[in-house]
């Protein structure tokens, strides 16, 4: 025989497993805002990570005003691999990787300078082919001390007075 | 419906509040994520190695005692205006103070500093 006999608890019931499917949608759609926040985190890293990167390459390694910073004897001695081994060695060092293994960034760099006319000329300087991924862009005001004789990596750029130059590298990960 | 069991109310009653109290959890799951989010654009946006890199590039000039080139600004001021939009300005230390103005049209920023003599 049926009898209607606890009736309460078969609607608290039905009203329990209601208020719990609504609070776990609530919970759900909610906590996938984070996708949007993982982007622009991913950015913010990438950037500050790049912008480090590239100040302790313009760190001269000894005191004085002879010492050479990486930047400037790779730009000054024409070496885009010496960029590319220490870049690349800084932004992918194991240690600010979590997880095992090294980090997988690639960077694609340019310099920028003005020429004597006053307009500006750009030369590649090395790095990796950039798609599609999604990239950052640093850059870094690069000191040129005086020199007697011109930069072959930079032509028309009057280097026989203290000279900045523009070094802008797109930072992505493959 | 007289013989309609009336116990259990409580559970009923509790039952409210800890799904009331789980929505407002997840409210607050919900704008701690947007916090985050903001934090980090704001990060972002906020031209700060440009201006620190801007400061460490015109002090290079300065370790040299060479702040009187004239190549100085115009070097800064059109690569930064052609590559980066921002407006840039600085002007030569009176009194051991120097002048530095950085303008990305987001963020405006004068400096005063006193760099020695």
């Amino acid at each position: 025989m049926v009898t209607d006999e606890g009736q309460l608890y078969t609607i608290e019931g039905i009203a329990a497993a209601f208020m719990i499917v609504v609070t776990a949608y609530l919970v759900i759609s909610t906590t996938s805002v984070l996708t949007q926040q993982d982007v622009h985190i991913i950015d913010l890293q990438m950037q500050q990570l790049g912008n480090d990167a590239l100040g302790m390459m313009d760190c001269p390694d000894t005191y004085g005003v002879g010492s050479q910073s990486v930047l400037e004897e790779a730009i000054s001695e024409t070496n885009p691999e010496l960029f590319n081994q220490t870049f690349l060695g800084l932004v992918n060092s194991p240690r600010n990787f979590a997880g095992s293994g090294s980090d997988r960034l690639n960077y694609s760099a340019v310099i920028y300078y003005r020429n004597p006319s006053g307009t500006i000329e750009h030369v590649p300087f090395g790095g990796g082919t950039y798609y599609r991924e999604n990239s950052v862009k640093v850059s870094r005001w690069v000191f040129l001390p005086k020199k007697s004789s011109s930069l072959p990596l930079l032509p028309n750029l009057t280097n026989s007075v203290n000279r900045s130059v523009l070094l802008e590298v797109q930072l992505w990960r493959e | 419906m007289a013989r309609m069991n009336e116990n259990g109310q409580w559970i009923v009653m509790l039952g409210f509040i800890i799904s009331i109290i789980l929505v407002f959890l997840a409210l607050i799951v919900n704008q701690s994520a947007l916090i985050g989010k903001t934090t980090s654009e704001s990060v972002l946006e906020f031209p700060k190695s440009e201006i620190q890199d801007l400061r460490a590039e015109i002090m290079d000039y300065k370790w040299r005692n060479d702040l009187n080139n004239p190549n100085i600004l115009p070097d800064l001021q059109n690569l930064s205006l052609e590559r980066k939009g921002s407006v840039i300005d600085y002007q030569l230390p009176t009194g051991g103070i120097i002048f530095i103005h950085y303008n990305d049209g987001f963020t405006e920023y004068n400096e005063y500093s006193w760099i020695g003599d």
